[in-house]
């Protein structure tokens, strides 16, 4: 009977998902359609990303509900201000929607597949997410470096794939090397509950509370010191503790 | 140079430029999996290499094979052996 209701619950979130997002794409391309026409650059490209980011949080708190259900925390309330670089583990494919919960204008990085996405890969790119294994790493760097200029946070998760158990993966360094090159404070993020959102391979999903926790922002004051190399270990390691405690406490 | 020269100074540069623990630099040890380097600290690892045994590492196609640390020693002692004949 449970798997039945289950079952419903993924009919419905996929009929919505389907109608939800044929209707957001074709507003969201006239509203780029419009922005372009009656906007400046850099307001265009922030209305499109505060439409992604309203789109994510429809994916990922409404659709899915009551199937899915999220719990935020936000340790860092004494951060500095925004841009941030947000440093993610990753164990699920709606990792990326999960980036709704935080209220800033942020850009991903990605690998390859998600710009391969009917419709999503075309609003990422316009959007200008970063696809890090397309680009040569001063390309990366220096583009990074003007969107945190902006004032446009990043989101990362520099396992670059799915983790294929709990463990946290070791951290690729490219977006640590830019954090060190802009000085911009490093927010790490633990995210538990997710791998069957939906399991590696499936496209069921099953019930789940997906839990966010918002570390407290590293700054550069206190990473200045370290090679790159140190400082992705260091946040892993804090990321992985975190993670433990979190999967523990379910 | 001895072997144990090359190990000795191997490590060296791990522990002076990655500041990896001596107990992890185990022959077994793969220099991604288990060590953690990526790409990006490849660049940087082979830069200290070359500096610290005074060869050019950098073109050379065999570094492409190497998968754990006994490997790089002995690519590096292999390499030594040629500037030698």
């Amino acid at each position: 009977m449970r798997i039945l209701k289950i079952a419903f619950l993924n009919f419905c979130f996929y009929t919505f998902l389907i109608t939800f997002s044929l209707t957001a794409f074709v507003n969201l391309g006239i509203l780029i359609i419009l922005a372009a026409l009656f906007l400046s650059k850099r307001r265009m490209f922030k209305l499109l990303r505060q439409a992604i980011r309203w789109y994510g949080g429809v994916i990922i708190r409404i659709l899915p509900f009551p199937l899915i259900r999220l719990d935020y925390k936000n340790f860092g309330l004494n951060d500095p201000p925004a841009p941030y670089i947000f440093i993610c583990n990753h164990r699920a494919a709606c990792d990326p929607f999960l980036m709704a919960v935080f209220p800033y204008e942020i850009v991903q990085v990605v690998n390859i597949w998600p710009f391969r996405l009917p419709a999503l890969g075309i609003i990422a790119k316009i959007a200008g997410y970063l696809s890090v294994r397309e680009m040569p790493y001063p390309e990366f760097a220096a583009e990074t470096a003007r969107l945190i200029k902006e004032g446009v946070s990043i989101a990362a998760f520099p396992e670059g794939t799915r983790s294929r158990n709990k463990a946290v993966g070791q951290f690729h360094s490219a977006i640590f090397r830019t954090a060190i090159e802009t000085h911009a404070p490093i927010v790490p993020v633990c995210i538990t509950g997710n791998e069957s959102v939906p399991p590696i391979g499936s496209a069921f999903l099953h019930p789940a509370l997906i839990k966010i926790h918002r570390l407290p922002a590293l700054t550069w004051e206190q990473y200045k010191s370290f090679s790159a190399f140190k400082l992705k270990n260091y946040v892993r390691e804090f990321i992985a503790k975190e993670v433990l405690v979190m999967d523990k406490t379910r | 140079m001895t072997e144990q020269e090359v190990i000795k100074l191997t490590n060296e540069v791990f522990v002076d430029s990655f500041e990896i623990e001596k107990s992890k630099l185990l022959p077994q040890a793969n220099i991604f999996n288990d060590l953690g380097l990526d790409s990006l600290d490849i660049v940087d690892l082979v830069v200290a290499l070359q500096k610290k045994f005074g060869v050019t590492i950098r073109d050379d196609e065999r570094v492409r094979t190497i998968r754990t640390l006994g490997d790089l020693q002995q690519f590096i002692l292999t390499i030594k052996k040629e500037i030698g004949k």
